[in-house]
């Protein structure tokens, strides 16, 4: 019995914090946050500042989004960058549900964070009420450099380096726990 | 074409189907909402036979903001911050309709100055759009390298409008009767370089794509719409203007000192895809020619119109006159009360005929905003232009005639 | 020397209606019946670019004792030098004919018009909404259409109910916010007076302590 707890407790420490799985998790974290793809899912004004964040003087393609994938089945993170209208938004779940996990989403801009100047019958007042949002950027238009910064704060979070705003440390996405 | 077929064998027939018993439909394909190359969020249903497009219809209205509504619930003065987000490439071309909108209702009176400047920061913006237009043209052709070379000459420009503005995008920076402040040192400076840089830029575009064997191949002669289609259809703009009508409102009805100075409004009879392109590649040089212009006769003076009723007191005179402070807290609690009655200005903005209809009932918020969009109105001329086409010439069919969805939904 | 606006005024006064000026704007207001012939005549007399067609709900325009809705059409010449409206007035649930056949391009103007005011426009080939979602019921740019503001919600606990504030700030009355939202927790604020925490929390003893000597 004896014997057998013990063999327990090893298959346990292997699993968790072994070696070999530790660099492991090492790699999946520098692969998944140095890659992050997006989708295209620009909506409004914020969307040409999220194609200047990719044009050369701010090129966001040297922090890993080289692509923006046109295809939601090939994209790793959803920035919504514009106004979100109510016709738009079971548009933009139903592209949200077609990706894969791991997935991410940053809302760019105030209109997508909380409805901007918009408070109306036709916007959305918060993303996050149609998809699980990760990073918020405020701005009108947020500025490419916001953007980009936004993007490394995602990285950390992918990571598993963020916090939030209580000083306790937001654990790792594993992806097929989120709804 | 189904009815010179045969009819499908049913299913009591027992024979092996032969080649003429197919019937054969059209394929109703959607061309989503979230789509690389429609330029925003519309939607098109397209029915093909093979290749060739035989209906087309978009659907629009995924962007619908009610600008208009929520316009008419801020004052005059708060509505300056709406009108740039609509056409959000254009957003001078907006602000500068609504603007002088307003003016009318109000009677301000606009001082030489501040049209010179609005002339200026309008038309860089009109290059700007053009160059979006050109980017996002070429990339949806597979084009991937001009993108970046146009939005180079963007950043710039972006530039200049940070400096002037403090934003890149969505300015506010236009008041009823004048400008919010003066334009910056180094203004004179920076728009010249600009233009003395530019022209080069304009060969290298035209070296790059505008005289580009497959450019020309694919668009010469491609989606023509005849001049009679573009008046039936209520086209407007430089897609108008590649079909033959010549009309261009900053000299039919010149606003804003547009008057005084020269430029070609240009004007092509083809009507195809690559005249809609070459129509906007001249535009950015008359563009350049007419803030030159404007530069050349820009002359120190007030910015805005000193008439109380209509524009904020500055602020040393809010130290010592006590009507200053009261013009300035009901400026900017209650904004102005233009008179009863409607107005409507016609201007020329990126995209076509551009103006608001404003009903003022003597509050300080509109009684009704109405936008007149040029981009809802020139999507009609999708359908027509592209039935018997190929599929993927719509896909540059729409890029050519620029839709901002921001402006179509408004 | 006839201009295609004289023209065109002239026939449509001819037609019936009423002339209108205001800050050089010629506008001529139709009897409904007359409205197809009238645009025909215009298109002859050479304004032949329509620009527009839109809507407009007099319902809370002060001193208006006609028809509620107005249906304008913005038509110009090709060289745009002569620009004409044409108005006609209706009540609720009077229908136009479609002006699709003068000028295709009528038709999603036309499908604005009946989406944000709900005029319909008998003969149109294909009218629904164009801009708002399928199913958002009512026609957003009529005056009984609320704009639909949610009330923002702060940390102190208090929220702001925007119509009110600009109420606060304007002088004009709230209109309609269309918000039908349960009791929240908090003070409703009407004035931009910001009040810390503890100045909320001291008041409110303040006032509870009143309330408790005037029940004694």
């Amino acid at each position: 019995m004896a014997l057998k707890e013990l063999f327990v407790k090893d298959v346990q420490e292997l699993e968790g914090d072994g070696f070999l799985f530790e660099s492991l998790q090492n790699l999946v974290k520098w692969g998944r946050s140095n890659s992050l793809w997006p989708v295209t899912f620009g909506l409004a004004c914020c969307a040409i500042e999220m194609m200047a964040a990719t044009n050369a003087r701010n090129d966001m393609a040297r922090f890993g989004s080289e692509v923006f994938r046109a295809s939601p089945r090939q994209a790793d993170v959803m920035i919504v960058a514009g106004r979100l209208s109510k016709k738009m938004a079971p548009v933009m779940r139903r592209v949200y549900e077609q990706m894969p996990d791991p997935k991410w989403v940053i809302s760019m801009g105030a209109c997508a964070s909380s409805g901007g100047m918009f408070n109306n019958y036709a916007i959305v007042q918060n993303v996050d009420s149609v998809v699980p949002v990760d990073i918020y950027v405020p701005g009108c238009p947020p500025r490419p450099e916001a953007l980009i910064y936004a993007v490394q704060q995602l990285q950390k979070k992918v990571r598993g380096e963020a916090f939030d705003e209580r000083g306790t440390a937001l654990p790792m996405v594993e992806g097929w726990s989120r709804t | 074409m189904s009815s010179r077929l045969p009819p499908a064998p049913t299913r009591a027939d027992d024979r092996i189907p032969r080649l003429g018993d197919f019937e054969t439909r059209h394929m109703r394909i959607n061309v989503g909402p979230q789509h690389p190359s429609t330029h925003g969020v519309l939607r098109l249903v397209v029915d093909l036979d093979g290749e060739r497009i035989v209906r087309l219809k978009p659907y629009v209205g995924y962007l619908h903001t009610g600008f208009e509504k929520t316009m008419e619930n801020r004052t005059y003065q708060q509505g300056i911050t709406y009108s740039n987000r609509m056409d959000y490439v254009n957003g001078f071309g907006h602000d500068l309709a609504y603007i002088l909108a307003v003016e009318k209702l109000i009677g301000a009176r606009v001082p030489e100055r501040a049209q010179r400047v609005r002339v200026i920061l309008t038309e860089l913006n009109r290059i700007a759009s053009h160059l979006v237009f050109f980017g996002t043209t070429l990339l949806d052709m597979g084009a991937l390298t001009p993108f970046f070379y146009t939005m180079r000459e963007r950043e710039t420009l972006q530039d200049i409008f940070e400096a002037v503005t403090g934003v890149r995008m969505n300015y506010g920076y236009y008041r009823a009767g004048g400008l919010y402040r003066d334009v910056p040192d180094g203004f004179d400076q920076a728009v010249r370089a600009f233009g003395a840089s530019f022209p080069r830029y304009l060969e290298q575009y035209d070296t790059l794509f505008m005289e580009n064997d497959i450019l020309i191949a694919r668009t010469k002669g491609v989606a023509v719409l005849s001049r009679q289609q573009a008046i039936d259809y209520c086209l407007t703009g430089p897609s108008m203007r590649a079909s033959g009508v010549a009309l261009d409102f900053r000299k039919a009805q010149p606003y804003s000192g547009y008057e005084d100075y020269d430029f070609d409004v240009p004007v092509f009879e083809q009507g195809d895809i690559f005249a809609r392109l070459m129509v906007r590649r001249v535009e950015m040089a008359e563009s350049l020619r007419i803030v030159e212009q404007a530069l050349d006769r820009l002359e120190p003076g007030p910015i805005i119109d000193p008439d109380r009723r209509v524009s904020l007191p500055p602020r040393r005179e809010l130290e010592t006159s006590m009507e200053a402070v009261i013009f300035h807290f009901k400026l900017v609690t209650e904004g102005f009360h233009p008179p009863r009655g409607e107005v409507y200005v016609p201007t020329e903005s990126a995209r076509g005929e551009l103006g608001y209809y404003l009903v003022s009932d003597g509050g300080s918020m509109p009684y009704r905003v109405k936008v007149r969009a040029p981009s809802l109105a020139n999507l009609q001329s999708l359908e027509v232009s592209s039935l018997g086409g190929l599929f993927a010439d719509m896909v540059i069919n729409i890029a050519s005639f620029d839709p901002v969805l921001g402006d179509v939904d408004k | 020397m006839p201009t295609p606006l004289k023209e065109g005024a002239a026939a449509l006064e001819a037609l019936g209606g009423t002339r209108g000026e205001f800050l050089d704007m010629i506008s001529v207001t139709l009897p409904k019946a007359a409205l197809i012939d009238g645009l025909k005549a215009l298109r002859e007399a050479g304004l032949e670019m329509l620009t527009d067609i839109h809507g407009m709900d007099y319902l809370t325009y002060p001193g208006h004792h006609g028809k509620r809705f107005a249906v304008i059409y913005n038509v110009h010449d090709v060289a745009a030098t002569s620009r004409l409206f044409v108005r006609v007035e209706l009540d609720d649930g009077e229908s136009l004919p479609t002006s699709t056949g003068l000028w295709p391009g009528a038709a999603f103007l036309e499908r604005e018009t009946f989406d944000m005011i709900g005029v319909e426009f008998d003969g149109h080939p294909d009218l629904r909404k164009i801009l708002t979602p399928e199913d958002l019921d009512g026609h957003p740019h009529r005056k009984d259409f609320p704009l639909g503001e949610t009330p923002t919600l702060f940390n102190e606990g208090r929220f702001l109910d925007p119509a009110t504030f600009r109420a606060g700030l304007t002088g004009r009355d709230e209109g309609l916010t269309g918000w039908k939202g349960g009791t929240r927790h908090g003070t409703v604020a009407t004035q931009p007076t910001l009040i810390d925490p503890m100045m909320a929390r001291s008041l409110k003893r303040e006032a509870e302590r009143q309330e408790g000597e005037g029940e004694e």
